[in-house]
């Protein structure tokens, strides 16, 4: 599994988010590194880093709601990168406002999941996206 | 019908018909028994004007008379056959005519048959009165002697006459008299002479009469300037000439006369002559008829007094024209006739009125002219006023937008923010459970599980809150959809609780489409589903029921259960954010579902409401508007 050596990029800005993401995650004994970025200025630095030879993530977890660069901001940057617009991004978010989801969509999100407040629920999210964007689907790196 | 009967009706008719002419003969003969009997004794002819006019106004005044009380008998003394043997054979004439029978009053006009009567009159009328009219008076033994006379005495009106001619025209120096030709006598003349005599000193006076019909045209068509004419009175029969009235001889005359021609009779007026004192035969019978119908009833003749003719001045309006004589000149009381109305008289009330219609008219369109200004004004004050009032609206919804974003995005904030730290409890008490568990007592496992369903109840709230908050916030799309098909879908998200719990499902809705928000009525039939399922948890033999019906404007949807139901006096509540009738522990629920069904069908101008008995189930409906005509562009 190819993917497996690649990170995880994780955009989210609450500490208590990151951590439950994590562990769930490692509850389902996902291998892959996380990388976090906690805000969406952070998020926009790791590029630089990609350009200077860093790995590029198997895919990006981004929270919509962000301080200072909004995450739809990242979205919309990334993905008219010309070098990055390929790595798949998710969307995950509270939100489940139409509008949201219309405009994630709109700016080239690859999956749009809304987050769910039971652990369990979300361990089930954590588990599927592992199957999926790291078994399943095919990248470009 | 039998035979008898007919005869019977038959002679009935017959009798009641001889009875009634017997009546009218009776009547006939009780209204001409007795009539008194009326001689006129005329001069001249029938045919002659002043005799036609005379019987005209003395039948006239006759006709006040009843019916069959007098008879007429008219008699004429033919001026053509003249002398004393003719009269002599006139009066056998008469006499033997009128043997044995008696006539009651004799009317005698003007004075030759006058003087005919006064010699004869014992002889052949003996004890009749007479009524007369004439220029001379009868002497007064013959007045007041036998059965008497009264009448009218015409006056001879020369004098008048002329000096109404002299006053119009006051240059006159010459007169010409026109009189005669009848028996060649000189009688109209004598009598001018008498009366113009004293005339003589003024003017010069000249007398044309018993000249033939021809000569007087050629006397009269070239006089010399300053003349007039006194007609009098002139009747042709010379040389072969058709025997002629004065009138149409005065008529010839005038065509060709150079001056004026004044005249005596009335007749004469309307035939070329300008006017003059006349006397009036019609009038004058007609008082003749007053007088004898006196004598008639009882009146002494002797007691009736003799009167003088009336004399009326008159004039043809034609003829002042042509004379430039002005009508306030004329004497009071003067007949003017053949009138020529002006323009102006003829038509004035036409012209009044037509000028009024068009005064009216220009009045109306004026005023509508101004009525239209004035709207015109109104109407750009409105205009103006609509505009600002646009305006205002623009700018209030402008600032009502801008809250309304401000509290949409509020809320989603709050929901957003809300949950986050949400996730954080249930994430860490889970965890805090299954790795710690060892080091909690079961009292605090116990704690630990009422705080982690306390954050899905709190979860949940927040969900039905966003529900409630993005039913407002999301479009409404008006679309037609089969009721069956949105029905088949709610249930089928139903579908695997349905079957576990055994729940009877009837759908009882006979096709039809209806055009509404499909959203709102998912979600509003999905709340009254998950309703009925819940509330029928406790029943042995759940049922739920789901039913159409339609009316002429709406299309109703309802969800029957046979489940707890609920008291009708909470029916407005139950639709009412955050109400509940139950305790949460019993059936859970954040109070939100009705009021999310009721909002949902209101935004489509629907209506929701439910009935219910507790124990015995609730029936919920959904009523949706059928779509009118205007609005139908699906």
């Amino acid at each position: 599994m190819t993917n497996s050596l690649h990170p995880i990029l994780l955009v989210e800005d609450r500490a208590v988010d990151i951590d439950l993401t994590k562990r769930a995650f490692a509850r389902r004994h996902f291998l892959n590194p996380i990388q976090e970025a906690r805000d969406g200025e952070e998020a926009l630095r790791y590029i630089e880093r990609w350009d200077a030879g860093e790995v590029v993530p198997v895919f990006i977890l981004l929270d919509l709601k962000l301080p200072r660069v909004s995450g739809l901001e990242v979205l919309s940057l990334l993905k008219r990168h010309p070098k990055y617009s390929s790595i798949p991004v998710i969307v995950l978010t509270t939100s489940a406002e139409d509008q949201d989801i219309q405009t994630a969509y709109s700016l080239g999100c690859n999956s749009y999941i809304v987050k769910p407040v039971e652990f369990e629920k979300f361990m089930d999210v954590a588990s599927h996206v592992e199957v999926y964007w790291c078994a399943l689907n095919k990248t470009l790196t | 019908m039998s035979t008898r009967h007919s005869a019977t009706i038959i002679l009935t008719i017959a009798a009641v018909l001889v009875s009634v002419v017997g009546l009218m003969f009776k009547t006939a003969r009780a209204q001409t028994s007795n009539p008194k009997r009326i001689l006129v004794l005329y001069w001249d002819t029938k045919e002659i004007p002043a005799n036609i006019s005379f019987d005209q106004g003395f039948q006239g005044g006759m006709q006040s008379e009843p019916i069959g009380n007098y008879e007429l008998y008219n008699e004429y003394l033919d001026s053509r056959f003249s002398g004393e043997q003719q009269h002599q054979l006139f009066h056998d004439y008469l006499k033997q005519k009128y043997v044995g029978r008696q006539i009651d009053v004799i009317v005698a006009t003007p004075d030759p048959p006058v003087d005919f009567l006064l010699r004869y009159r014992n002889d052949l009328f003996p004890n009749c009165p007479i009524v007369f009219t004439g220029i001379k008076r009868p002497p007064p033994e013959a007045i007041t002697t036998g059965a008497g006379i009264t009448g009218l005495v015409q006056q001879t009106t020369h004098k008048p006459t002329l000096d109404l001619a002299l006053k119009f025209h006051p240059d006159t120096e010459q007169v010409f008299v026109i009189s005669g030709t009848d028996e060649h006598d000189k009688r109209f003349e004598s009598t001018a002479r008498q009366e113009l005599s004293s005339y003589e000193t003024r003017v010069r006076i000249n007398y044309l009469t018993d000249l033939s019909l021809s000569e007087l045209i050629e006397r009269t068509k070239n006089l010399p300037k300053r003349s007039i004419i006194l007609f009098l009175w002139q009747r042709s029969s010379f040389e072969g000439e058709n025997r002629l009235n004065a009138f149409e001889i005065v008529s010839l005359i005038a065509k060709s006369a150079s001056v004026p021609i004044y005249s005596l009779g009335s007749r004469n007026v309307g035939h070329g002559v300008v006017g003059g004192y006349v006397q009036d035969a019609e009038r004058n019978g007609s008082k003749i008829a007053d007088f004898v119908r006196q004598i008639l009833h009882g009146t002494r003749a002797q007691d009736i007094p003799i009167e003088n003719a009336p004399v009326s001045p008159m004039f043809d309006w034609r003829q002042l024209q042509r004379w430039n004589i002005k009508e306030s000149n004329l004497p009071p009381g003067s007949i003017v006739k053949f009138k020529e109305l002006s323009f102006w008289e003829q038509y004035k009330w036409r012209i009044i009125g037509v000028l009024t219609l068009f005064a009216l008219q220009t009045g109306f369109i004026g005023l509508l002219l101004v009525e239209r200004k004035r709207r015109q004004r109104a109407k750009e004050a409105l205009d103006q006023l609509n505009t600002e009032l646009e305006q205002r609206i623009a700018a209030r919804t402008a600032a009502l937008a801008s809250k309304s974003h401000e509290l949409e995005t509020f809320a989603y904030s709050v929901a957003h923010d809300l949950k986050a730290p949400l996730r954080g409890i249930n994430g860490y008490s889970r965890l805090l459970l299954e790795e710690h568990a060892k080091q909690l007592d079961q009292e605090g496992q116990t704690f630990l599980q009422t705080i982690r369903s306390s954050t899905e109840e709190m979860n949940q709230l927040i969900e039905d809150l966003l529900d409630y908050s993005r039913l407002e916030r999301r479009e409404l799309k008006t679309e037609r959809f089969e009721l069956q098909t949105l029905i088949n879908n709610v249930l089928g998200q139903k579908q695997r609780e349905t079957k576990e719990r055994a729940i009877n499902v009837v759908v009882n809705v006979n096709g039809g489409s209806v055009v509404g928000d499909i959203n709102g009525l998912t979600q509003a039939l999905n709340n009254y589903l998950d309703n009925a399922i819940k509330f029928t948890r406790e029943v042995l033999e759940p049922r739920i029921e789901i039913g159409s019906a339609e009316t002429l404007d709406n299309c109703l949807l309802w969800v029957r259960d046979n489940g707890v139901g609920f008291d009708m006096k909470y029916k407005d509540r139950i639709f009412d954010i955050f109400q509940r009738l139950n305790r949460s522990e019993e059936y859970p629920g954040t109070g939100v579902g009705l009021a999310i069904v009721r909002k949902a069908m209101e935004r489509m101008g629907g209506r929701a409401w439910g009935e219910g008995e507790p124990g015995k189930g609730a029936t919920f409906y959904l009523e949706i508007p059928k779509p009118r005509p205007s609005d139908l562009k699906l």
